[in-house]
Parts: C-alpha cells; sequence; structure tokens
C-alpha cells in the first residue's frame, strides 16, 4: 500500500497522513487539471520564445559579424547575451514549477503523470529550446490537456512551436507546392523534411507495431507540409506556427490505408485517426504500464487500460485512473526501477529536503543578470544525476528501461546527491526518530530497513544507506 | 589458472580504478587490442586540422583562415601547428589521418547528424543502438566498453553492462557505506546492482584527491591505465565538443583550435596511461560533418560534408595521409561547397572493429551496417 504510493506519486511528507484509501487517493487527484502550486511568476512560452529569437538572432546575425577577429570578445558578448536574454534562468525557473507540483502540491499523482507525458512528446535537446521553451512547453501543451482526449494533446503537442522547431517541420517543403517549385527554379533545395512525420507516427502515436511502410511517412510528411512558423527578418524562425499554403503539397495523400485531403485540415484528421487506431492505444497503454509498474508489462497489465480508453473515447483522466488502478493491483508483486528525477524527488519529499529555490529568491533575479549559483540548483542537480527533463538525447525522450539508468556512474551519482542531500535536511530532522517514522509512513516493510540501518549510528549514513537501499531505488 | 573475479578485485584493490565486468577470458597467447573513438562534436573542419597545400582554391576562398607554421606532412598535406602531440605520433608511426571522408550525411544538422554518427544509420533516430555496440555485441564484448562520459553516448549503445567513468563534482560517501549497500544488493540477490556496487566500491577505495578531474586529459590518462589492464576494459569513448565555429574561427589560436588542442592532449593522455600496450590499441576519431571551404563573414565557417579522420596507435600500418582527394575547385566540391566525401567513413570504423575486435569483415558489415556498400580498408591502414 506504501509502496503503491511511491510508485504512483513520491511518497509522503512528514506532515502528510498515510491516507485510508490510498487508490482513492490517488485516483481523486488525476480528474481535474489544478492551477500550478508555484507562487512565483509564470511566464508564457510565446513570451520566453522572444528571448530564444533575440538571444539566435543576435548572436548568429550581429556578434558573429562584430567579433570575428577575436574570440575572446565573442564570447564576453555572447555570454553578456546569454544574460541579457535569460538563458541560464528560464529553464531553472522551469524546474522549480515542475518539482513543487510533486513535492507541494495537493496532486502528486497527476504530477507524476505530467513527466511522463511530457516525456512521451519529448522536446529532446537542440539548439536552445531547453533554455528557453521546453518547460514551458510542457506546462502548456502538455499538463494543460490532461484533463482532455488523448487526441487533444496530440494535436497541440504537434503543432506547438516547440515541436515544430524541433523536429525539423519548417525545413518540410512539398516538392510540387508554391514555393518548392519556385525554389527548385532558383535551384535551390526543395524538399520533405520526414523527421516529424516520422516521429509523429513511431514515438507519438501508432508506433511501428501499425505496420506502416516508408511510403506511408512520406505521404504523412506531405500532409505535414505547411505547418511552420511565421518567418521574419530578425525574428527568424520564432514566429508563431502556422499552415502556409504556399509550402503544401498539392493533392491527395494516403497513410495507413486512408486518403487525406489536400490542405490545411488533413492533418488534424490524420491525428484524430491515429489517436484512435488500436496500435496507437495498445502502444500508450503499455508505455504506462513500463513507467508505472515494470519494464515488461504484462497483456493482463495493459488490457484494463486499452478497455477504458476505448470506454471513453480516450479521455485521459479514465486512462490515468485505469493505469492507476492496474499499478494499484500489481503493486505488491512488481517494482519499478525509478530514474534519476523521480527518485530524487522522492527523497526530497520523504525527507522534507530544501532543495527547491523560494518564488522569492528565484523572483530576485533581473534579466542581464548571471543567476545565482542557488538559483541554478535545480538544474546542475540533475544534470549531474544523469537526467536532466529538458535535455533527452533524442526525440525518443528519457528511457522508461532500467537497464539505461544501470551504470556505475549513474549509480555513483545517487551516492553522492543523497550525502549532499542529508546536509541540506532541517537539523531537527536529523535523528533517528525522524528517519524511523518516514520509513514507517513509507516503506511496505519498514522493520526491514530499520533493522538494516540500525547497523549505522551515524544519521548521515542511515540517509544515504536508505535512499539508496533496493526498495527505494524501486517502487 | 584462471583468475577468479574475486581473486582479481582482492588483489588488484589499491591499483584499480575502473573495474570491467568481465571475468578475463582471454586466451592465453592472444594480445588484447583495445580500440578508443573520440567523438569530435560540431563539425570538425578537416580542412583546418589538415590544410591542402599549395591550393589556391583554398587559399583564396579562406583568406583570414589560413594557418601559417604547419607542419608539413607530404607533399600534399599539413598538419595543424598545434597538434604538436599526434605530430610526435606521426613520427613514430603511431599517426595516420583519413582525408576527405565521412558518414553517409548531407543536410547539415548537428542534431541529426551526430545521431548518424554513433548510430551508423541512414535516417535519422531510426536506428535506437550505436555501430560500436553492435559492433561489439558482434565480438561478444559484453562488459568490456568504457564511456568517459555521462549520460551512455548511444555510440556504446546496443551491447549490455558498459561502463562509465566521469567524476562527480562531489566526492563519494564514506567506503564503509558503501560496504554496507554492496552486502545489502548481494543478500537480497539484486545482481545487477551488486555488480555495480563492487565496481564503485573499488573506485571509492582509490582517494579522489586533485585526480578525478573532469577534463579530458586526466579521463585519458586513466582511460589508458585501464585499457592497459589484461582484464580492464577494451572500449573507451570520449567526447570533444565546440567544433562548431560560425564566427571567430580564427588562425593558429582560433576558437577551432582550442578544440583540436583538447583532442591532441586525449592522443596525448591515451599514449602516457597505456604505456606499451599503446602498440595493442587504435585511437580513431568521428565527427558528423566537415565544414564550408569559404569562410563567412563572421571568419568562420559554416557546416559542410566531409571532412577527416584521426588514428593512432600501433595498430595503425603506417604514418599516411590515405585519400581518395576530390579537388577543391568549385565542381569538385559537393553542392559547390563543401569538401566531398570519397571515403564511407563507416568503412574506416567497420575496418577498425575487424582489426581490433578480430571478427572478419564482412561479418560486421552484414550485422553493424546492414550490408551496406562498404570497403574493407583493413590492408590499407591497419596492421593484418
Amino acid at each position: 500500500m506504501k509502496n503503491f504510493i511511491r510508485k504512483v506519486a513520491f511518497g509522503l511528507s512528514p506532515n502528510e497522513e498515510v491516507p485510508s484509501d490510498p487508490l482513492n487517493w490517488a485516483t481523486e487527484q488525476i480528474k481535474n487539471v489544478p492551477e500550478l502550486s508555484w507562487k512565483g511568476k509564470i511566464y508564457t512560452e510565446k513570451e520566453l520564445r522572444k528571448y530564444y529569437g533575440e538571444y539566435v538572432y543576435g548572436d548568429r546575425k550581429v556578434l558573429r559579424k562584430k567579433y570575428k577577429n577575436d574570440k575572446y570578445r565573442y564570447k564576453i558578448e555572447k555570454d553578456k547575451l546569454r544574460h541579457k536574454t535569460g538563458q541560464k534562468f528560464w529553464s531553472n525557473l522551469e524546474l522549480c514549477i515542475r518539482h513543487t507540483e510533486a513535492i507541494e502540491s495537493k496532486s502528486p499523482v497527476l504530477a507524476k503523470l505530467w513527466y511522463f507525458w511530457g516525456n512521451h512528446f519529448a522536446i529532446s535537446e537542440k539548439d536552445f529550446l531547453a533554455r528557453y521553451s521546453t518547460g514551458a512547453y510542457q506546462r502548456e501543451a502538455i499538463r494543460s490537456n490532461m484533463n482532455q482526449n488523448f487526441e487533444k494533446m496530440a494535436q497541440e503537442a504537434t503543432i506547438a512551436w516547440p515541436m515544430i522547431h524541433h523536429l525539423d517541420n519548417e525545413q518540410n517543403v512539398g516538392p510540387n507546392s508554391e514555393k518548392g517549385i519556385k525554389r527548385r527554379a532558383r535551384r535551390k533545395d526543395a524538399s520533405i523534411n520526414e523527421n516529424h512525420a516520422r516521429e509523429l507516427l513511431e514515438l507519438h502515436t501508432v508506433s511501428p507495431n501499425s505496420g506502416y511502410k516508408q511510403e506511408d511517412i512520406v505521404q504523412m510528411a506531405y500532409i505535414m507540409t505547411g505547418w511552420r512558423p511565421k518567418w521574419g527578418k530578425t525574428r527568424l524562425e520564432t514566429g508563431d506556427v502556422h499552415f502556409d499554403s504556399q509550402y503544401h503539397q498539392p493533392g491527395k495523400k494516403k497513410v495507413l490505408g486512408k486518403e487525406y485531403n489536400n490542405g490545411k485540415k488533413s492533418l488534424a484528421v490524420a491525428i484524430k485517426d491515429f489517436s484512435n487506431h488500436p496500435s496507437c492505444i495498445e502502444f500508450i497503454a503499455m508505455k504506462l504500464c513500463r513507467y508505472l509498474i515494470t519494464d515488461y508489462p504484462t497483456k493482463d497489465m495493459i488490457d484494463p487500460i486499452i478497455k477504458a480508453w476505448k470506454k471513453s473515447d480516450g479521455y485521459l483522466p479514465e486512462i490515468h485512473k485505469a493505469a492507476i488502478e492496474v499499478a494499484f493491483n500489481y503493486s505488491e508483486k512488481f517494482n519499478k526501477f525509478q530514474n534519476p528525477e523521480n527518485w530524487l524527488l522522492q527523497m526530497v519529499k520523504m525527507a522534507d529536503i530544501n532543495l527547491i529555490p523560494s518564488p522569492d529568491h528565484m523572483g530576485l533575479y533581473n534579466l542581464g543578470m548571471k543567476p545565482l549559483k542557488s538559483q541554478r540548483s535545480l538544474e546542475n542537480l540533475l544534470k549531474e544525476l544523469g537526467h536532466h527533463p529538458y535535455l533527452a538525447q533524442q526525440p525518443n525522450g528519457w528511457s522508461d528501461l532500467s537497464q539505461d539508468w544501470m551504470s556505475p556512474e549513474l549509480l555513483i551519482r545517487r551516492l553522492v546527491y543523497a550525502k549532499q542531500a542529508y546536509f541540506k535536511m532541517k537539523p531537527k530532522n536529523q535523528n533517528n526518530e525522524f528517519y524511523e517514522e518516514m520509513i514507517a509512513k513509507n516503506f511496505d516493510k519498514p522493520e526491514e530497513i530499520i533493522k538494516i540501518l540500525a547497523k549505522n549510528n551515524n544519521p548521515y549514513h542511515k540517509h544515504v544507506i536508505l535512499f539508496n537501499l533496493p526498495e527505494m531505488l524501486k517502487s | 589458472m584462471k583468475i577468479s573475479r574475486r581473486n582479481f578485485l582482492k588483489g588488484t584493490a589499491t591499483t584499480l580504478f575502473l573495474a570491467g565486468f568481465n571475468l578475463p577470458v582471454l586466451a592465453n597467447n592472444k594480445t588484447k587490442k583495445n580500440l578508443v573513438v573520440i567523438m569530435l562534436r560540431g563539425g570538425m573542419d578537416g580542412l583546418c586540422a589538415v590544410p591542402v597545400i599549395g591550393d589556391k582554391n583554398f587559399e583564396k576562398r579562406r583568406q583570414d583562415l589560413i594557418l601559417e607554421k604547419t607542419i608539413k606532412l607530404n607533399t600534399d598535406f599539413a598538419l595543424h601547428p598545434r597538434l604538436k602531440n599526434f605530430h610526435n605520433l606521426w613520427e613514430k608511426n603511431l599517426g595516420a589521418i583519413v582525408h576527405a571522408t565521412n558518414i553517409p550525411y548531407t543536410d547539415r544538422s548537428h542534431f541529426d547528424g551526430q545521431n548518424l554518427m554513433e548510430s551508423g544509420g541512414h535516417i535519422p533516430y531510426s536506428v535506437k543502438t550505436g555501430w560500436l555496440g553492435r559492433g561489439m555485441k558482434v565480438a561478444k564484448l559484453k562488459g568490456d566498453g568504457l564511456a568517459l562520459a555521462l549520460p551512455m553516448p548511444l555510440l556504446l549503445r546496443g551491447i549490455e553492462s558498459n561502463d562509465n567513468y566521469y567524476p562527480a563534482k562531489k566526492s563519494l560517501p564514506k567506503s564503509d557505506i558503501i560496504d554496507v549497500l554492496r552486502s545489502v544488493y548481494k543478500d537480497k540477490s539484486e545482481h545487477e546492482l551488486a555488480e555495480m556496487m563492487e565496481i564503485i566500491y573499488q573506485r571509492s577505495m582509490i582517494k579522489m584527491s586533485s585526480s578525478s578531474s573532469r577534463n579530458n586529459s586526466s579521463l585519458a590518462f586513466k582511460a589508458g591505465q585501464e585499457l592497459k589492464k589484461i582484464n580492464g576494459p577494451r572500449v573507451a569513448v570520449f567526447e570533444v565538443g565546440g567544433f562548431d565555429t560560425h564566427a571567430a574561427q580564427g588562425g593558429i589560436d582560433g576558437s577551432h583550435s582550442d578544440s583540436l588542442i583538447e583532442m591532441d592532449d586525449i592522443f596525448l593522455n591515451l599514449e602516457k596511461g597505456l604505456g606499451k600496450e599503446m602498440n595493442n590499441t587504435l585511437i580513431v576519431t568521428l565527427t558528423e560533418f566537415g565544414r564550408t571551404v569559404k569562410q563567412n563573414s563572421g571568419l568562420g565557417t559554416e557546416h559542410g560534408y566531409g571532412s577527416a579522420i584521426f588514428m593512432g596507435g600501433g595498430i595503425l600500418k603506417k604514418s599516411q595521409v590515405y585519400t581518395d582527394w576530390p579537388g577543391l575547385k568549385k565542381k569538385d566540391l559537393f553542392e559547390s561547397r563543401d569538401l566531398n566525401s570519397t571515403i564511407d567513413s563507416r568503412s574506416i570504423y567497420a575496418s577498425a572493429m575487424s582489426s581490433v575486435f578480430d571478427i572478419e569483415f564482412k561479418e560486421i558489415q552484414k550485422q553493424v551496417f546492414w550490408g551496406d556498400n562498404l570497403q574493407n580498408l583493413s590492408d590499407k591502414l591497419f596492421k593484418v
């Protein structure tokens, strides 16, 4: 029961009671998407994109020319521009917002599922997206759709500016489109870029199990031609995403056996079709089980989620409810190796560690400043743990498989940062009573754990051992 | 006598820094050979590192970036003057270059290019493992990979139990804490965790003083010391960034040189760490693309196509610049702007794996590179 609370959330903090009905406790949290708990200022993706544009333009079109003979001065000026546009600050602010949902909000279960979806529709490390856009994208396109149908989330994630830029759809030009023909007349490249189309099928919706062929991807890329940011001379690629028919490949297209009309509306129709495709439903049901329960979900785990999906027409709160119920039913038998971020948040919550900088502290930041080390602490920590949620290396996001998190260096980092975290605890909590209470509240077999820890008297030793026990690494 | 793993660990605990996962399973009379790959991220400019001598097309297009005091390698090519360590290797027949080569990728995106240089595939993101990991799988080198990086690079994916070493900024907890965890993992039959903790425990026994630096020179020295051990890792992977010099690429002391010097220091420190085992080692570099022949208005260069590969170690046949030089006249350039690639660089990597892992080239070609049309260059580049 208590393991279940760590499985679907982050455990209980010292001032939280063990819920009498954990399943109900969990499912109540996913019905709505409440306001974010972060009390400080929150910026929109569009506001942050403006800074992204200032940085990219300022570097590419101004600084590179101005300091062409002086690499030292160039570096100095580029750093100034970074700070002028908040480059080292935004992602830290976003991590504060993100982690506050896990630690302080009334809906940590929703937070854990939010992280899942942010990683499902991942924006991986490219250009400066993580620095300016990814956090805001995960709030606006992902979290705010967690009480909608899957289809709506897929629609919005697909044409979100960060996603279009991330997967190069701005370079996806219909060879026979108006612009394509002109470009070719000038002997410039005018061809499709399949990247976004492929990932939409492979990673975001139907998965390779649907049996799509290369030609389906090409056809899907044709459907997606024209979806691009409004271009500007100084703002470059940072305008809002719109459908520009001048780049659209004319004619009908056929994907997975279905014909789609020429024009703007086809992308939405295709996403609707994919969202209802059996392979999509099964793929995502499997991924939810893999995230919450085990590396290798069984059919019995996946089926109830598929059923809930079909019954509710893909309504995410119902899908989440089914996934949580399955997690509950398998809670005793299966433990899931927690990725570094989720592991960290469990430790922070259970041991009441002062990790997230306060809204007031973050509010001291002004553009042009280099953020204080204390304002950048979350980002540094996640990088050191090897799991910065905005810096996945590939569009398939961070892995959900334990083998990908099992390397000596990655486990060393957990030892090292468990130790660091201990020294950020409240002094009044650094004693045996506190640990015993915390363990009793958060683990199904507390005696066993207390016995192991009893061999060490030093609370700091206890802390590092506890948070690296198999019971803690897996939940 | 076959040494058991436990005995080995006991016997060498004070010197063991990065233990491999494997039992020493090498046949008695077979030499252990090592392969090191240095990834050069950002697009290494082969024409800056290994400039062509006396080509008017080159001098005209790059008038502000031409290097002075280059080191002449042969009648056609020179070496960047800051690559002193590599030049030392060259002088000892332990350094060679392949020029006008790259992975078959021409779209000039770092993002896609770096994915392909690691996966060895044709379509970005379609392959989820690395060519080196797949090659090791064919050679059954489980537990023999060491990445000097965090997280594990894609390049090594495809085989289990690779080790990585990239020291944390803070020190490890006391070794008695680690010892408790080690025995708990064992008691609870957490085999994978136990295996990891064994390695970590050994590391914790070493005093982590000023030596636990993250810079590539000191990582290279340590990696060299590990690679030379009979049961140490057999494959190591490094990363060097900063090659994306769109501005102020400069001459000898420009920004591109900074990254080249970092690479050069890896060669030096690997050699120092390896000692005479340098003779049984092959070091190769890997980049996503080269850079434009023409300088841009910011006195840098843009993303291009063909680049060069640096190689080091005693497995090399001899010092040479191996190339099928395409020329730098406008008509010879790729899309009229980039040095062309006349050798698919995967031919070099496939040949390297074939020579170091002692696997038939055709086997590598088939199992690692899907039977793609690659040349076996083993006898031209390496001692066979």
